[in-house]
């Protein structure tokens, strides 16, 4: 970082990083300048003129120079021994001459009336103003930036100019927000914000002169514009234009920062709570390090399930068929005298995503230790091998770079991850790098997702190739002398072995006709990513066959070793998990195989470490797993269920028919906070907390331990997960289980967890940290393998060509692959409204190989029906199909989210469709039916 | 790939066989002012007379010879003559007499002559040189206007067209071509009058390859006419300028950036790009050199505010003409990011000619540091409208009187009002000022593009200041706060005065408005918005008074219908959010 300049700002010397404007050197140093367009964190804009100063800067010779005119600080940049004046008559005049203006279209009772010294917030009276002026039909009042500015500027109100109310309708149609264009002052933050930093460009500003608004892109409705409902508008929104719907009237008493509990990413919330202990608002936090300011749909609009009365808020019982309600030490009795019947691998535990690190570290505690069992696992592990090649090839199992580096990559690679949904805010800084043009993208995926828009190459492969593809793209690599031989020398062992296998495996002929992905588009792939570093790459592979898993990220963990993206800033390797502590809680050891600290149960050594500490047996072989777990039980191997939260992968399906098991399970413990497919089956019914009403820590992608902080108190009885099992191992006559509050808990793991070593609660109140973090006194390490190991240098692992898995089934022949993007700009779509809110109905496209469409006798245009055996979607023939039994359906978000706002499910953001493939038949329709 | 003196000795052929072969040629003036005075009609007319008559003739589509309220402009030179013979404001019903007397039989028809040019008299025509609209111009921009078809590269090559570039690239360095810019003085006559030889050498050090030379046709000013005549008229002019500016500056492209609608640039000037690609003089190694330079038009939305460079920069990106703050300035940080000088058409038409004739020849002309000719576009209550080219220095009154025959219907000049809406107006004591850039700046009027418009006793200055201000009104871009919404209060307040329907203080409120976007604008638009307000307020205060103290209009023009755009504020019955 080049040296500090210093500058002076009303007589204030102040040091400021060089090429930084004005306006930031001074909010740096704790100046205030007041601004309404410009924006923390998005590039300058210039438009509200609110923030100009006069400035003079030395020239050559040191003679001091005035700027010409006043300039906007926002956009002039600070040079050495440029002296400031934010504070003068004329200033103040000029500042108050442009509000002056913008009052007078802009309604000010809140600031005009002349009882606003006797006023306090959220007070209400009805006189005084218009109605349509007056202040509590303003939604942010008292939360203005307008209001906050006319303040500072001492405004006497007493302007000649005409006042003129625009008199607009509000758009209140669409999901989640409402638009009161009235309040809107033209600033564009909206527009930027959604262009600049999300990369989407939903909002734009419409006509010009004094008729320029904000609207939609596209048509009337944010749901035909490619919104994708993040909210980031709402949050910089300086006046009460853009709102959120829910709760829009709603005064806070209360901020809470916590962590949102939705998705791996860990996005910092600003929780906003009223005087009726609702969780009303959710803001993302723009000084936090895992988001920056940005959330997602979930984390945005997805909070509301903390609210709801349905919640369960006391302990139930099961008798003579029926969940009846308890007590607490009814429910710990009734837990604690049935459990010790199911000792010894005949109960398994599976703990929620939304378990904090504390609850994790204590089930799996008590399932290993007073249950005698490894059959601990978290819901949402359903692809525990993309994880497992950085554990044996590179050391620890998780992400190698931290989220926000990604906005200086490259070059990206995307591995089947539908990250806009999954891991929302991952996808920020890659679509900006994208836009930016600094870097491109690289997706393999058979879905049109929305990233896959954004790319410079979307390669679509034959289902289950993908990791033969990324051995063809090394061969390309290697043949052409693109590796990055200088660092696979210092770091990685096993080069000449590798390189063998890579030669020997992955002849390009073959590659090309195994992927069905032509040997150019390898060759282009190949070439795009290795000519230009740091390149990152990402990868959920959603869409894989499960035994291709550990293959497919082996594949991808070579590529980034040979490319030399280990290691590196803005490199690196992110296996996209879906659960929001699924990190932490293989941290802390609530997988089958793996104890506190990634230690392997079946490595005596380790496991006599962890016993020791615990003073108790571990047994000694790996447990069954989630995905194995309704197979188990319907086996009896597995008698006694114990399940923690409510959790999303039981009714999508990709578990098998958990529902069918659980029914055959002698046991059933659900801790829960709504009624739901487990809790209609359990013996016993907890009522546990959600994460809005909780304290504990979680652990994002990134590896940064965070914590959360209790924002709401509870509903009813409902207690922490770990509390509740805490209670039943005392009943159970345990030991090791007497813990007070939740950072007692994290005193223990912390000593047992190396990594973890030096992360206590105490350094990270002001923001999370990453592991790992070996001491109190260390700093922690937010890229992993910077330096190379002499004695466990990086490994390459040979690769094979491995069969491909047949697609077999008669009845449903094709895979079908699901898309969803923002927008479609080619496809016709229409905004209608049910229920007075706004919808999308256009016509969905099948695409299709034409070969298969020519067997099946189906044209271009044609309607068609893709058929599986759990439903049935009907779309217009498209020949342009990439693979041959692969059928392909891209649907809009706009769908996604009229579904997720119309839904019953309590807590519909948990419950978020995923997009596997799915076997289906394609039979044309006549048009009759289509018309139907 | 043919070398410069292959394609000059082609376009000498062809040059010769127009001139001096057997077929009379025909030149029909098709600017902008012939095209709407209805030459095409002519065309056609003389097309169907030359054939019932059964006589071969080639008949060309010219440019505007700047004499506008003669159009349509026919004029024909017969095979033996050496001068051609100008017929004025001729409808389709004159071709028979054209062809029929002139071109058949060599006899003046009784109506429609204007006049002859060329070395020989012609009896019983006037020469025209004795009319001021010809003698008075002194064209160098604008040589080759109505004199060359524009769609023909080999007429403009026989005429000393691509001399100038063929000599910098053969004879020059890139800063020999930057010092003989800053020697000529030439300065920018999109408005504000910068040397244009510094601003080139701005970008020469700003690192390539790819570094955009830009040329602004936005040309929105009412009234305003140059940059679309040179366009019209010799397109190639600006071609060879923009690639010596390329040169100059080691660019590697060039973009023509031409307001949408302005159909007749737009056409002329790809027909001319596409000659040059074909003749070899645009795109890889330029007469065997190791220069290479590309060149396309790029069009924009109707919206005033693109004229500004930067608005400019982000049309041609495809985004919102709304204009950029500085710094970055364009020579480091230009349209997509590369490095861009930005140049009205006019100053790069001038590039060609100060080349092949050398700087001292160019400073030789004109006032001051004013250089060179400026291009006037004369307009309003004048006698003679036209486009003239004419040198610096002369004054305002030789410009209206003598040029422009002065107003007509023996009614008293009022006003005249330059340099387009933003720039100012000028009482009829401004008459002695010389056409000089620091000249009229300092008289609160400015050069500005080149447009006056006349006005005569029966113009209100407050009704001009109200369609003035209502023009700007309509075209801020919206973005910066004070134009934006300062623009429509002055509007309001204009309108107010207008008709007679004043507040008290509503001087003094449109003076401090306009103060503050004058000091706190983004860009010149907002800046310089009030400007036509103070001037006509400095010149005319005695009309604004009367609306205000005896509500009345002196002339009653304000009366009249409105002819700008009214106040637009947005209003619910015709606004929705997301309605286009």
């Amino acid at each position: 970082m080049a040296d500090d300049v210093t500058i002076t700002i009303d007589g204030q010397e102040i040091s400021a990083q060089p090429g930084q404007m004005i306006i930031q050197a001074a909010m740096d140093a704790g100046l205030y300048i007041p601004y309404l367009c410009y924006y923390p964190g998005m590039k300058p804009f210039g438009a509200c003129r609110m923030c100009v100063v006069t400035a003079e800067a030395p020239d050559r010779e040191g003679n001091y120079r005035a700027l010409p005119g006043s300039p906007a600080s926002c956009t002039t940049p600070i040079s050495p021994g440029m002296r400031v004046t934010t504070q003068s008559a004329e200033l103040q005049g000029l500042r108050r001459g442009i509000m002056d203006m913008l009052l007078s279209e802009h309604p000010h009772g809140c600031l005009t009336c002349h009882r606003i010294e006797l006023c306090g917030p959220a007070d209400i009276c009805l006189r005084h103003v218009s109605v349509n002026d007056r202040c509590v039909t303003c939604p942010k009042n008292e939360r203005c930036e307008l209001k906050d500015t006319v303040r500072y500027l001492e405004m006497e109100m007493d302007t000649p100019l005409t006042y003129n109310n625009r008199h607009l309708p509000l758009a209140t149609q669409d999901p989640y927000w409402d638009m009161d264009m009235n309040l809107c002052i033209v600033c564009a933050r909206c527009v930027r914000v959604c262009d600049e930093v999300r990369g989407d460009s939903a909002l734009t500003l419409q006509m010009r002169s004094g008729r320029s608004l904000i609207g939609t892109s596209q048509g009337t409705s944010l749901l035909e514009s490619g919104c994708e409902f993040c909210g980031a508008c709402i949050d910089v929104c300086p006046t009460g234009a853009l709102v959120e719907h829910d709760y829009k009237w709603d005064k806070a008493v209360e901020e809470v920062n916590s962590i949102c509990p939705h998705c791996p990413v860990g996005c910092e919330m600003k929780l906003e709570v009223n005087k009726r202990n609702r969780l009303i608002r959710s803001i993302p936090e723009r000084h936090a390090a895992a988001n920056r300011g940005q959330g997602c749909f979930k984390g945005k609009f997805g909070m509301e399930f903390v609210n709801r009365r349905d919640r369960i808020k006391s302990p139930m019982i099961r008798r003579n068929g029926r969940l009846q309600q308890a007590t607490w030490p009814e429910a710990i009795d009734f837990v604690a005298e049935k459990l010790p019947g199911y000792k010894n691998g005949q109960y398994s535990l599976v703990a929620s995503p939304r378990a904090t690190n504390e609850d994790a570290y204590i089930a799996q505690k008590f399932a290993r230790t007073v249950m005698g069992s490894n059959n601990v696992d978290v819901a949402s592990n359903t692809r525990p091998e993309i994880l497992k090649p950085l554990h044996e090839q590179l050391g620890h199992p998780a992400a190698t770079n931290p989220i926000w580096d990604l906005e200086d990559s490259k070059r990206f690679l995307v591995v089947s991850s539908n990250m806009t949904e999954e891991q929302n805010v991952l996808a920020v800084p890659i679509k900006k790098a994208v836009r930016e043009g600094s870097a491109s993208l690289i997706v393999i995926d058979q879905r049109e997702t929305e990233l896959a828009r954004h790319a410079k190459l979307w390669i679509r492969p034959r289902i289950g190739t993908e990791a033969a593809l990324i051995g063809g793209m090394i061969r390309v690599i290697w043949d052409e002398s693109l590796e990055d031989n200088e660092f696979l020398n210092e770091y990685a062992d096993n080069i000449q072995e590798f390189r063998n296998s890579i030669i020997r495996e992955f002849d390009l002929a073959n590659v090309e006709r195994i992927t069905g992905v032509s040997r150019e588009d390898i060759q282009t792939a190949a070439r795009l990513f290795a000519e230009e570093r740091p390149g990152a790459i990402l990868y959920a592979l959603e869409t894989l066959p499960r035994q291709l898993y550990e293959e497919c990220s082996r594949a991808l963990v070579n590529l980034a070793l040979a490319t030399g993206n280990v290691g590196r800033r803005s490199s690196g390797l992110y296996p996209l998990f879906t659960g929001a502590n699924e990190q932490g809680a293989r941290d802390v050891g609530c997988v089958p195989d793996s104890l506190p600290g990634h230690r392997q149960v079946n490595d005596e050594r380790h496991r006599q470490r962890v016993s020791g500490a615990w003073d108790a047996d571990i047994p000694p072989s790996p447990g069954i797993g989630i995905r194995e777990l309704a197979g188990a039980v319907d086996s009896g191997l597995v008698k006694a269920v114990h399940v923690i939260g409510d959790s999303p992968n039981f009714t999508n399906g990709e578990l098998g028919d958990f529902r069918t098991a659980l029914d055959s399970a002698e046991f059933v413990i659900a801790h829960a906070t709504f009624e739901n497919s487990v809790t209609e089956l359990a013996d016993v019914v907890l009522p546990s907390l959600t994460f809005a009403e909780r304290a504990g820590t979680y652990t994002n992608l990134e590896r940064r331990v965070q914590l959360l902080r209790p924002a709401l108190g509870p509903k009813g009885d409902e207690e922490a997960d770990w509390r509740i099992i805490c209670q039943i191992a005392s009943r159970m006559d345990a030991q090791g289980f007497d813990f007070d509050q939740e950072s007692d808990i994290f005193d223990e793991l912390n000593n047992l967890i190396t990594i973890y070593g030096g992360i206590t609660y105490g350094r990270i109140q002001a923001g999370g940290i990453h592991w790992p973090c070996l001491a109190s006194d260390m700093a922690d390490v937010a890229i992993l393998y910077q330096e190379p190991q002499a004695e466990s240098k990086l490994k390459l692992a040979p690769m094979s060509m491995s069969d491909v898995p047949e697609h077999e089934s008669v009845e449903y022949p094709f895979m079908l692959a699901r898309g969803r993007v923002l927008h479609q700009p080619d496809e016709d779509i229409e905004i209608i409204q049910i229920d007075g809110r706004n919808a999308i109905q256009r016509d969905e496209t099948i695409q299709l190989h034409p070969e298969d469409a020519a067997e099946l006798g189906i044209v271009e245009g044609e309607w068609v029906e893709a058929i599986s055996s759990r439903g049935r979607a009907a779309g217009i023939a498209d020949l342009t199909g990439p693979q041959r039994g692969l059928v392909s359906m891209t649907t809009l978000f706009g769908d996604l989210i009229t579904a997720l706002v119309r839904s019953e499910d309590p807590d519909p953001m948990l419950n978020v469709p995923t997009l596997p493939l799915i076997s289906v038949r394609i039979v044309k329709l006549t048009a009759q039916v289509a018309a139907d | 790939m043919p070398t410069y003196e292959e394609i000059k000795q082609t376009a000498d052929e062809r040059w010769k066989n127009l001139t001096e072969g057997s077929e009379s040629w025909i030149r029909v003036g098709t600017a902008m002012c012939g095209h709407s005075a209805g030459a095409y009609e002519v065309i056609d007319a003389l097309r169907s007379e030359l054939e019932s008559r059964n006589i071969t003739a080639q008949i060309d589509e010219v440019g505007c010879l700047g004499v506008c309220y003669a159009e349509p402009l026919v004029d024909v030179l017969r095979p033996g003559t050496k001068s051609r013979l100008f017929f004025r404001n001729v409808t389709p019903d004159d071709a028979s007499s054209i062809v029929g007397s002139y071109i058949a039989e060599g006899e003046l028809p009784a109506d429609k002559v204007f006049g002859y040019l060329g070395e020989d008299s012609i009896d019983g025509a006037p020469d025209l040189n004795d009319i001021p609209g010809i003698a008075r111009q002194q064209r160098i921009a604008l040589r080759n206007a109505g004199n060359t078809a524009p769609g023909d590269i080999y007429q403009y090559i026989a005429n000393g067209g691509y001399e100038g570039i063929h000599k910098a690239l053969t004879q020059m360095e890139p800063n020999d071509v930057i010092k003989e810019m800053t020697d000529s003085g030439l300065r920018g006559r999109g408005g504000a009058a910068f040397p244009t030889g510094i601003k080139w050498s701005f970008m020469v050090g700003s690192p390539g390859p790819k570094k955009y030379m830009l040329c602004n046709c936005e040309e929105g000013d009412p009234g305003a006419y140059n940059d679309k005549g040179i366009l019209e008229s010799d397109p190639h002019t600006l071609l060879e300028g923009l690639m010596i500016g390329g040169y100059a500056t080691r660019a590697s492209n060039g973009i023509v950036f031409i307001r949408h609608g302005h159909d007749g640039p737009i056409d002329r000037t790809e027909e001319a790009i596409r000659q040059a690609y074909e003749a070899g003089i645009l795109g890889e190694n330029i007469f065997g050199t190791d220069f290479s330079f590309d060149i396309e038009v790029a069009l924009t939305g109707e919206s005033y505010v693109a004229g500004e460079e930067t608005a400019l920069m982000e049309a041609i990106e495809g985004k919102r003409s709304q204009p950029r703050f500085r710094p970055p300035f364009p020579a480091a940080y230009g349209v997509w990011g590369y490095p861009s000088t930005i140049n009205n058409v006019k100053t790069y038409s001038y590039a060609p000619e100060i080349i092949s004739r050398g700087a001292e020849w160019f400073s030789s002309i004109g006032v001051n540091r004013s250089t060179g000719t400026a291009i006037i576009c004369l307009n309003g209550n004048v006698e003679y409208p036209g486009l003239y080219e004419v040198p610096m220095g002369l004054t305002l009154g030789e410009v209206v009187n003598d040029i422009g025959g002065g107003v007509p219907d023996g009614k008293e000049l009022k006003l005249l009002q330059t340099g387009g809406p933003l720039g100012g107006v000028l009482s009829a004591e401004s008459m002695s000022i010389h056409i000089d850039f620091d000249e009229m700046r300092d008289a609160g009027a400015i050069l500005g593009s080149g447009g006056i418009i006349v006005g005569d006793e029966d113009v209100c200055a407050v009704d001009l200041t109200r369609v003035l201000v209502a023009f700007c009104q309509f075209e801020s871009c919206g973005k910066c706060f004070p134009c934006r919404l300062g623009m429509e209060h002055l509007l309001e307040i204009t309108e107010r005065i207008a008709r007679c329907e004043s507040r008290p203080g509503d001087l003094d409120l449109m003076r401090s408005v306009g103060n503050t976007m004058e000091a706190s604008s983004l860009c010149g638009h907002g800046q310089l918005g009030f400007g036509p307000i103070r001037s006509a307020l400095t010149h005319f205060e005695a009309d604004f008074l009367a609306h205000i103290e005896e509500r009345r209009c002196p002339t009653g023009s304000c009366l009249g219908p409105h002819i700008a755009p009214k106040n637009t504020r947005p209003y619910a019955h015709d606004f929705a959010p997301g309605a286009s």
